[in-house]
């Protein structure tokens, strides 16, 4: 009884730590509630990072071929070397063996033997004879995969087009870039788990890859040999004026199909890594300059077409100085009264300028906006630009002289062949294309682009007679006699524009170009050619003018298209397929 | 000769939890032997502990407790000398001398002594019992208990069952009536050595302190064993990845995970619903044990099985929550579920004497 006080007090201390117990339970409790339901996701996912690696396997990519079936760029099967290097037994021996066959530094070879991962490359796409080599060797831990590489078997041809692909097959540029995600095909991932110390590893998914995740095949609108002629006269002519560079496209005017387009200087896609980075932009849409001459066919045009002014009226061409405020306008010779076709005729800015007055700015904008400049042609290739001009209200009366002969404003070259095939197919603004069909890796159809007519911009009057006076600009007298192909008829426009240098106008460094469609009555191809910065005959009717020639003539010779000489076609037919673009479309192919 | 209230009292509800969890420990140990790498017969050595534990257990709960708490002393003394005799010809393990070599067996004398101390301290405050509180004069004897406990463990060095005998010796301030003005020295004490503790704390062991705070300091040495914790058990989820799918422990990411961290591999199988049952199966261990305590009318029987219950809990207590990373790594085993012979067989007499008490409450 005497202890009973201090038993009562053990039992009370009791009851208190119970008490005390029950907290720290729920603590723990709740803790584990914590980390096993709200951060669960989180450490799953730290866990999965840590045990396991995957590594993307490309499929076969798909080839793109010409508008005839010529394979442009092609995917081969190389062997890739990889190695799980916690099952090599002696890592430094094998690198000795490997390093020379690979031809790498040692400890390269050495530090990826001995990563802690349980998967690496060792080398991607390794030759033939350095596979067999290497197999000879029998280490063990070492394997191939197959990839697949990127081939362009034509070479140059093309190359800015079509692009290229990074190490991944990850397309870069070009067609390889903007129909990536369609010509790749359904990549696999291998995955590869390990232990805490990268000894055991279980790989999965090393069957070699199915059909079914090939990659679509491209058939574009691009001719091989049309390319290639391209391609060959570009190169004369910028070799021959010793120029910068040069752009030259050539389009169906009927359909918008891209026939060619080239771009010089010329790179070899397969060695790209010795090119000049330079090289690789396709100009035809990603480089802009002021037009130029070759402009003033679509201001003349629309003023014609509004009605404002007729094909026979007079103007004044104030004998080559024209005062517009403050500004002086040039012309190159000193001219009177010209009609409307003299003023094209002979390049005359004056004429031009007064032409587009009568018209209005407003009027101007406009048909230039109708004829599809500074606005993206939507042709579907990367990095496009949609050229400039200077916002409706801060033009001024000069600068819509200006831009009346192609000064203030910029396009791409594609843009300007595109115009050019509106004038050459009776009014209608085509949807250029590059790509004609895409097709799967059993042969189906998954697309086939038909052409499309963006807008009708003038009639097939007003055409008929912007035709009229460009056939003018080639015959005796004009600017571009040089254009003329012997047997055929060509309309067309020369440019000269002075490039913009610190901040004016150079007078050494100029673009010269030319552009125009033949034959100019039953019109099979436009063609747009220029020449950037020639250090020799410096205008669009001196080397522009005959590397059209040329072009054409070769063209023409390989479409078998009839002389002019010859009996004109069927009109009957001429008219349906001016009207329904479409059917010409099939009727090309058939 | 045989009582038979002695079954009457017996403490069913604390045996068969006990029971379930040994059960739910193999289970566990189980998952882990059958993984590539792993010692496949860890299993059944535990299994082998695990029975003679619980023959122990038998003889134990046969014979009186009053009598191990009389013996207490010379149990310490025994005891004491086995954790002495390590330290000259003991097998150094991890870096640090733990073990006993007889023959075949290791024995790890630090986890038997855990329970002598509180045999010892049981016998001193029984026997030293009046109606008036303790007094600071009282704990001159169990604090010389302390010392010589202490130290050579520390010097293993063992900081775990270190730090466990300390805070056993605390423990005891909370359950027994003594003099309330007594606190504020002790508590004065242990704020003043607390921090010269950092002092003495072997390089490795501070780094576990401050990997504790900041896991990310040291991610593949010092803070590894923590992550990798949290992760597994962070990653079962609500209902685990199943019986020998954690992919943790199977790939053997989780280092020490069949002793001290068995914990989280049990989490990453069975997710928070294994993890609430193995928690609520020690509640009610827990539970059952401060009942023995409270219904004991006897002050050895009282003191030694609240000492012991508070043990338990502790042992409990630490090991999860350093499981879960709320504090730092120490060598602390879950008792009855991790694996380790000796910590099974001393937790089995520990329970033992625990049940013995139970079945003789009423004399």
């Amino acid at each position: 009884m005497v202890k009973m006080k201090s038993r009562n007090e053990l039992s009370r201390n009791i009851s208190f730590i119970a008490m005390g117990f029950m907290v720290l339970f729920s603590i723990a409790t709740l803790r584990a509630y914590f980390l096993q339901v709200l951060k669960s996701g989180e450490l799953t996912e730290l866990i999965q990072s840590q045990y396991r690696t995957s590594v993307e396997l490309m499929p076969h990519r798909g080839t793109v071929y010409d508008r005839n079936g010529a394979e442009l760029a092609a995917s081969i099967e190389v062997e890739s070397l990889y190695a799980h290097p916690g099952l090599i037994r002696d890592t430094r021996a094998a690198a000795k063996l490997l390093a020379p066959i690979l031809d790498l530094p040692l400890h390269a070879v050495y530090r990826d033997l001995t990563s802690s991962k349980p998967f690496v490359w060792v080398q991607r796409k390794v030759t033939p004879t350095q596979a067999e080599q290497i197999r000879a060797l029998k280490i063990e831990g070492l394997g191939f995969l197959k990839e697949s590489q990127r081939f362009y078997p034509q070479k140059e041809i093309a190359a800015q087009v079509l692009g290229f692909v990074g190490v991944d097959s990850q397309g870069l540029e070009g067609i390889e870039r903007q129909y990536d995600s369609i010509i790749k095909g359904k990549s696999r991932k291998l995955f590869a788990d390990r232990d805490a110390k990268g000894r055991h590893v279980f790989v999965e998914g090393l069957q070699p890859s199915d059909q079914s995740r090939q990659g679509n095949d491209l058939l574009l609108s691009l001719d091989k040999n049309i390319q290639y002629i391209a391609e060959k006269e570009l190169q004369a002519a910028v070799t021959l004026s010793q120029a910068k560079s040069g752009t030259a496209i050539v389009m169906d005017p009927w359909t918008g199909e891209v026939l060619a387009s080239a771009v010089c200087p010329l790179f070899n896609p397969n060695q790209r890594s010795e090119t000049d980075p330079d090289a690789w932009r396709n100009r035809a849409i990603t480089d802009i300059y002021e037009p130029g001459s070759t402009f003033k066919t679509f201001s003349i045009a629309s003023a014609i077409e509004e009605g404002t002014v007729k094909p026979t009226d007079m103007f004044f061409c104030e004998n080559g100085a024209y005062h517009i405020a403050s500004h002086v306008i040039h012309d190159h010779g000193s001219y009177g009264w010209l009609d409307v076709a003299n003023i094209i005729k002979h390049s005359s800015n004056i004429g031009a300028s007064k032409i587009s007055r009568q018209l209005g700015k407003e009027q101007l904008y406009q048909y230039i906006r109708r004829f599809g400049f500074t606005a993206e042609t939507g042709i579907s290739l990367p990095a496009e630009q949609s050229g400039f001009m200077p916002s409706l209200k801060n033009c001024s009366e000069h600068t819509q002289g200006a831009i009346s002969f192609g000064q203030s404003i910029t396009v791409t070259p594609l843009q300007m062949v595109t115009a050019y095939s509106s004038i050459a197919n009776g009014g209608m603004l085509m949807q250029p294309q590059i790509v004609k069909r895409i097709v799967d890796s059993t042969g189906a159809v998954v697309k086939q682009n038909t052409p499309v007519m963006k807008r009708r911009v003038i009639s097939e009057k007003t055409a008929g007679i912007m035709r009229d006076m460009l056939k003018q600009v080639v015959a005796p007298g004009g600017t571009g006699t040089k254009a003329a192909v012997e047997g055929y008829v060509v309309a067309g426009k020369t440019g000269t524009s002075q490039k913009i240098d610190q901040g004016g106008y150079s007078h050494s460094k100029v673009m010269a170009s030319f552009a125009g469609f033949v034959p100019a009555d039953a019109p099979r191809l436009a063609i747009i050619v220029l020449v950037d910065e020639p250090q020799r005959m410096k205008f669009g009717g001196e080397i522009a003018a005959p590397a059209f020639s040329r072009m054409a003539n070769a063209i023409l010779n390989y479409l078998h298209v009839p002389p002019d000489a010859a009996p004109a076609q069927d009109p009957g037919l001429l008219k349906e397929i001016r009207t329904e673009p479409v059917k010409l479309a099939k009727l090309d192919e058939a | 000769m045989f009582d038979r209230r002695l079954i009457a009292h017996f403490d069913f509800t604390l045996f068969f939890t006990v029971l379930l969890i040994c059960g739910l420990g193999v289970l566990n140990l189980n998952s882990l032997c059958s993984s590539e790498g792993n010692i496949p017969t860890l299993f059944y050595k535990q299994l082998s502990w695990m029975l003679l534990g619980l023959f122990f257990l038998l003889i134990i709960i046969n014979i009186n407790y009053i009598t191990f708490i009389r013996y207490g002393y010379y149990f310490h003394a025994l005891a004491l000398f086995l954790v002495l005799l390590v330290l000259f010809i003991g097998k150094t393990k991890l870096g640090s001398q733990r073990w006993l070599v007889l023959g075949p067996l290791s024995l790890q004398p630090s986890e038997l002594i855990k329970i002598t101390f509180m045999l010892a301290l049981s016998k001193f405050f029984a026997e030293n019992i009046s109606d008036k509180p303790y007094n600071l004069l009282d704990f001159f004897v169990p604090f010389l208990l302390l010392i010589i406990t202490f130290v050579p463990i520390y010097v293993q060095p063992d900081l775990g069952t270190a730090g466990i005998i300390c805070l056993i010796f605390a423990s005891y301030l909370f359950f027994l009536n003594i003099n309330k003005k007594m606190f504020y020295p002790f508590l004065g004490l242990a704020t003043a050595i607390l921090p010269c503790v950092w002092f003495v704390l072997k390089d490795y062991q501070k780094q576990r302190i401050l990997v504790f705070l900041e896991p990310d300091l040291d991610p593949l040495h010092a803070g590894y064993q923590l992550i990798q914790s949290k992760i597994a058990v962070g990653s079962g989820g609500f209902l685990g990845k199943g019986f020998k799918l954690g992919t943790q422990s199977q790939l053997r990411f989780l280092p020490e995970q069949h002793t001290d961290f068995v914990f989280s591999v049990w989490s990453e199988e069975w997710g928070l619903v294994g993890c609430c049952l193995v928690i609520l199966l020690y509640f009610v261990f827990f539970y059952r044990g401060m009942r023995i305590s409270y219904n004991c009318k006897n002050f050895y029987g009282a003191y030694f099985a609240a000492g012991i219950s508070f043990f338990f809990f502790l042992q409990f207590l630490i090991n999860i929550c350093m499981t879960v990373g709320l504090f730092p790594v120490v060598g602390v085993t879950l008792p009855f579920f991790s694996y380790g012979g000796s910590s099974i067989v001393s937790c089995m007499v520990g329970l033992g004497i625990l049940l013995s008490i139970s079945m003789r409450t009423l004399k």
